[in-house]
C-alpha cells in the first residue's frame, strides 16, 4: 500500500497545473444554456490541440496512454483550475472506449478523431417511455433492408441531443429473440428526417435532455457496432464506462462544490457554529470516503483489469453526497439559495436527478446485494 | 498510487483469520464472556508469534512493521471478536514506538513480551483494564500517557473485553502520533466488527425462509445488506488510508484518523444494529451471536468519542486548508 503518486504521476500533475494555469477559459456564461455549451466545447478543442481532451486513451487514438490513475489526476487538476468539463463528455467517457473494445477498424478511424476534438458530439439513445430500469425490455426497431437499417420508435431523456451529430442507439432487432438477444448496437446519425429531437424541460426548468422521435430513420450497415444481436452486450460496456468512468469525473464537481460551501461558511463566519462545524465536517466525510474508495477502484483496475466490489458503491455515494450538499447549503445560506438564479437553487433541482441518472439508488442496491453480496434475486 | 494491501499484508492477514477461525470460535468467546475472562492460551499464543510487537522496531524487540499491518491483525481480532487483551498492549506498543517520551524502550520491551499489560481508550473508560500496568487515553484533543495507573474495572455490556476507569500513575503527554493510532486502531477493530456482522447476516438471509422464499430475496433486506456493505467499505477506505498516513504521511494522521474514526462510528452502529434486525427474532436472544458484535462495536464506538466531535474536526480543517491554499 502506497498512497502517494508516482515520480511520473507527479510530473504529469505539475504539467496539468501549467497547462490549466496558461488556459484561462475565461467567464463561465451563466444563464444561457447554448452559450454554455458553446464555451465548454471551445474550451475542450483547446484541450485535445495540446493532446489533452481525454488522456486515458491509447496514443494511436490521440490519447496519452495515460493509466487509470492519471486519468484521476486529469479530473483532480481539471477541477482545482476551475476549468469547464469537456462538451463531448459522453462521446469521451462512453462512447469512445466502447468503439475502441467493439469497433471495426474503419469505425475507429471514423469516429474516434471528432469525439476528442468535439467536433461530433455523441449522446445516449437507450432509456425509452417504457423501458428505464429494465433497459432490456425497450421497444424500437431496427429492421434490415437491403444494405441499411430501418429505426422507428422512441427515446427519451436524451442528454445533450440537441447538440449531437452521432447517437448511440440500442435497438430492437430480432423481435423473435429472448429479449438481451435481440438487440442491436447502432451509431445512428442525428442529422436526418427521420430523428426529431424535441426538448423535455427538466425541474431545473432548462432542456439539458431531450425525446427522440425516430421515424424510419436510416443507418447504413457498417454502422452496427459489436455485430447485430449483440447490443446487449456493446451497452453493458457503455454502462459499465458510465457508472466507472465517471466516478471521477463527478466527485471532483463534488469537491469543488464542497470547497465553495466551506469557503462561503468560513468567510461569514458561519463555521464558528459547531452545528455548522460538524454538518461541512459530516459532507467532508463523506466526500473523502468517496474519494478515497475511488481511490481503491482505480487500483484494482490497474492492477486486475476492473474495479472491485467496492467499485459499484461511487456512483451511489456520489449521488448521496451531492443530494445532502446541495440540500445543506440552502440551510446554510438562507432562503435566498432558492431564488431563481442562484446557482445553489440550480445546484439542488439538478441533484435529485443524481440519484436516477445512469442507473437509480434501487437499481444500484439491487447490484450490489446480486452481484457483490451473491443474494437471491430481488422481487 | 498503490491503494491495495501489498502481497505480505493480505498474507499478514490471511493467517490471522486461519488462526483465529479455528482458535477464537464464537463457543470460546461465549465461554469467556459468560465468566468474564481472557483466553489466557490464546493471548500467549499471540505475544509468541509476536503480534503484539509488530508495530514495534525490531531494536525492541518487535516485528518492524507497521500500523497498517497491525490494522489488518487487529480487524481479524474484530472479526473473531476474541477474548483477548490484545488491543491495549499492542496499540500502546505502536503509540510508544511512534513517540520519543520511551527512547530507551523499556515499556516498549514489556509490553511486546506481553510481561506489562495495558489499556487504552478514555480515562472515564479503557479497554482492557484488567492488570494494566499502563494505559493511554484521549483526554480531548491530546493523548496521555499513565503509568502505573490506578484501575477500577466496569462490568460493561461487552463481556468478552475487560474496561475500567483509570486514573493516577505517573502521567505523561503523548502528541498526535499517539493519539491518531488510538483511534486508528479501534476503527480497525471495528472495520473487522462490521465485516463479520455482514457476512453472518448474508449466510442467515440466504437461508433463512419466510413465504416460502429466502428472505434475502425480499428487497427491504437486501438493500438493507446492501447498505451494510457500503458503510463497512467506508470505513474500510477511511481506516486503511490512515493507517498508511500513520506509517508514511505523519502530517496527515489528526486529519485521517478523524475520518477514521467518524467512518467506523457510523459504520459500527449502523452495521451491527442492521445485523440483528436482518435476523428477527433469533438476533435478540443471548443465544445467537450477533450480539457481542453489536455490543463490541458499542464500547469501541464509545471509546472513539462522539461521532459530531470528529466530524467538527474534520470540516474546521477542510476550512484551514481552504483558507492556506488562498
Ligand atoms: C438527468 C438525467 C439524464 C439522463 N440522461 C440519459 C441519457 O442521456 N440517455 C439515456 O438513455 N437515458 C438517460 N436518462 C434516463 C435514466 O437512465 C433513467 O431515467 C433511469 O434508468 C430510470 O429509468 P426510468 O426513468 O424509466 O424509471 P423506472 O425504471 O420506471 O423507475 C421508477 C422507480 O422505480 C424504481 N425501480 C425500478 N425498477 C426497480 C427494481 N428492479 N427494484 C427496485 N426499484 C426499482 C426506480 O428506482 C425508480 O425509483 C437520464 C435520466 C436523468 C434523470
Amino acid at each position: 500500500m502506497d498512497l502517494t503518486f508516482t515520480e511520473r504521476e507527479q510530473a504529469f500533475r505539475e504539467e496539468l497545473r501549467e497547462w490549466f494555469a496558461r488556459n484561462d477559459p475565461g467567464q463561465e456564461p451563466e444563464s444561457d444554456e447554448d452559450l454554455h455549451f458553446k464555451w465548454r466545447r471551445d474550451f475542450q478543442a483547446r484541450l485535445a490541440a495540446d493532446g489533452l481532451a481525454a488522456v486515458h486513451w491509447p496514443p494511436e487514438y490521440g490519447g496519452r496512454g495515460a493509466s487509470v490513475t492519471e486519468s484521476a489526476i486529469f479530473f483532480e487538476e481539471l477541477g482545482r483550475s476551475g476549468a469547464p468539463l469537456p462538451a463531448n463528455v459522453l462521446g469521451l467517457l462512453l462512447a469512445g472506449p466502447t468503439i475502441m473494445l467493439w469497433g471495426s477498424d474503419r469505425q475507429k478511424e471514423r469516429y474516434l478523431a471528432p469525439i476528442l476534438s468535439g467536433e461530433e458530439i455523441w449522446c445516449q439513445g437507450f432509456s425509452e417511455p417504457d423501458a428505464g430500469s429494465d433497459l432490456a425490455s425497450l421497444k424500437t426497431r431496427a429492421v434490415k433492408e437491403g444494405g441499411e437499417w430501418v429505426i422507428s420508435g422512441q427515446k427519451v431523456w436524451t442528454s445533450g441531443a440537441q447538440y449531437s451529430k452521432w447517437c448511440m442507439l440500442v435497438a430492437r432487432s430480432d423481435p423473435s429473440a429472448p429479449k438481451h438477444r435481440g438487440l442491436t448496437y447502432f451509431l445512428m446519425d442525428m442529422e436526418q428526417d427521420g430523428v426529431q429531437v424535441r426538448p423535455l424541460r427538466q425541474i431545473t426548468g432548462s432542456p439539458e435532455f431531450n425525446e427522440l422521435f425516430i421515424d424510419g430513420a436510416r443507418v447504413p450497415a457498417e454502422n452496427v457496432l459489436g455485430g447485430e444481436g449483440n447490443g446487449w452486450k456493446v451497452a453493458l460496456t457503455t454502462l459499465m464506462n458510465e457508472r466507472a468512468g465517471l466516478a471521477f469525473f463527478l466527485q471532483v464537481r463534488l469537491r469543488q462544490l464542497l470547497d465553495r460551501l466551506i469557503a462561503q461558511a468560513a468567510a461569514s463566519g458561519a463555521i464558528e457554529q459547531p452545528l455548522v462545524a460538524a454538518r461541512l465536517g459530516e459532507l467532508q466525510m463523506r466526500a473523502e470516503i468517496l474519494r478515497l474508495t475511488a481511490y481503491r477502484g482505480l487500483t484494482a483496475t490497474e492492477k486486475y483489469g476492473q474495479p472491485g466490489p467496492e467499485g459499484s458503491l461511487t456512483k451511489w455515494m456520489w449521488s448521496q453526497t451531492n443530494q445532502e450538499l446541495t440540500q445543506f447549503a440552502v440551510d446554510l445560506i438562507g432562503p435566498e439559495a432558492l431564488a431563481e438564479g442562484n446557482p445553489w437553487a440550480y445546484e439542488l433541482l439538478r441533484a435529485r436527478g443524481n440519484s436516477i441518472e445512469g442507473g437509480t439508488t434501487e437499481v444500484l442496491k439491487n447490484i450490489v446485494a446480486e452481484r457483490v453480496l451473491g443474494l437471491p434475486k430481488s422481487r | 498510487m498503490d491503494f491495495d494491501l501489498s502481497d505480505q499484508q493480505k498474507e499478514i492477514k490471511s493467517v490471522a483469520h486461519d488462526l483465529l477461525t479455528e482458535r477464537s470460535t464464537f463457543a470460546k468467546v461465549r465461554a469467556c464472556a459468560e465468566e468474564r475472562r481472557y483466553d489466557e492460551q490464546l493471548w500467549r499464543e499471540l505475544v509468541e508469534l509476536g503480534w503484539t510487537g509488530i508495530a514495534v522496531g525490531e531494536e525492541h524487540g518487535g516485528g518492524g512493521l507497521g500500523m497498517v499491518e497491525l490494522a489488518v491483525l487487529l480487524e481479524e481480532l474484530g472479526y473473531a471478536c476474541a477474548a483477548v487483551p490484545f488491543l491495549g498492549s499492542a496499540v500502546s506498543a505502536a503509540a510508544l514506538a511512534a513517540e520519543t517520551i520511551d527512547a530507551g524502550g523499556e515499556l516498549l520491551a514489556t509490553l511486546v513480551s506481553g510481561e506489562r499489560r495495558a489499556a487504552v481508550g478514555l480515562p472515564s473508560m479503557a479497554a482492557d483494564g484488567a492488570g494494566a500496568g499502563l494505559a493511554i487515553v484521549i483526554d480531548g484533543g491530546r493523548a496521555l500517557l499513565m503509568r502505573e495507573p490506578q484501575v477500577e474495572e466496569v462490568a460493561t455490556v461487552d463481556p468478552t473485553r475487560s474496561y475500567a476507569r483509570v486514573s493516577g500513575g505517573a502521567q505523561s503527554a503523548l502528541g498526535a502520533a499517539a493519539r491518531g493510532r488510538v483511534l486508528i486502531a479501534l476503527a480497525a477493530e471495528l472495520v473487522g466488527v462490521c465485516q463479520r456482522a455482514l457476512d453472518m447476516t448474508l449466510a442467515y438471509v440466504k437461508e433463512r425462509r419466510q413465504f416460502d422464499v429466502p428472505v434475502g430475496s425480499f428487497q427491504a433486506v437486501s438493500h438493507r445488506c446492501a447498505e451494510m456493505f457500503r458503510f463497512t467499505e467506508s470505513a474500510r477506505s477511511a481506516t486503511y488510508y490512515a493507517a498508511w498516513a500513520a506509517d508514511a504521511a505523519e502530517e496527515a494522521i489528526a486529519e485521517a484518523s478523524a475520518l477514521a474514526a467518524a467512518a467506523a462510528i457510523e459504520a459500527g452502529r449502523e452495521v451491527t444494529a442492521g445485523a440483528i434486525q436482518m435476523h428477527g427474532g433469533i438476533g435478540f436472544t443471548w443465544e445467537a451471536d450477533v450480539h457481542w458484535l453489536y455490543k463490541r462495536a458499542q464500547l469501541d464506538c464509545a471509546l472513539l468519542g462522539p461521532l459530531k466531535g470528529h466530524q467538527v474536526a474534520l470540516g474546521e480543517l477542510a476550512a484551514q486548508r481552504l483558507a492556506a491554499a488562498r
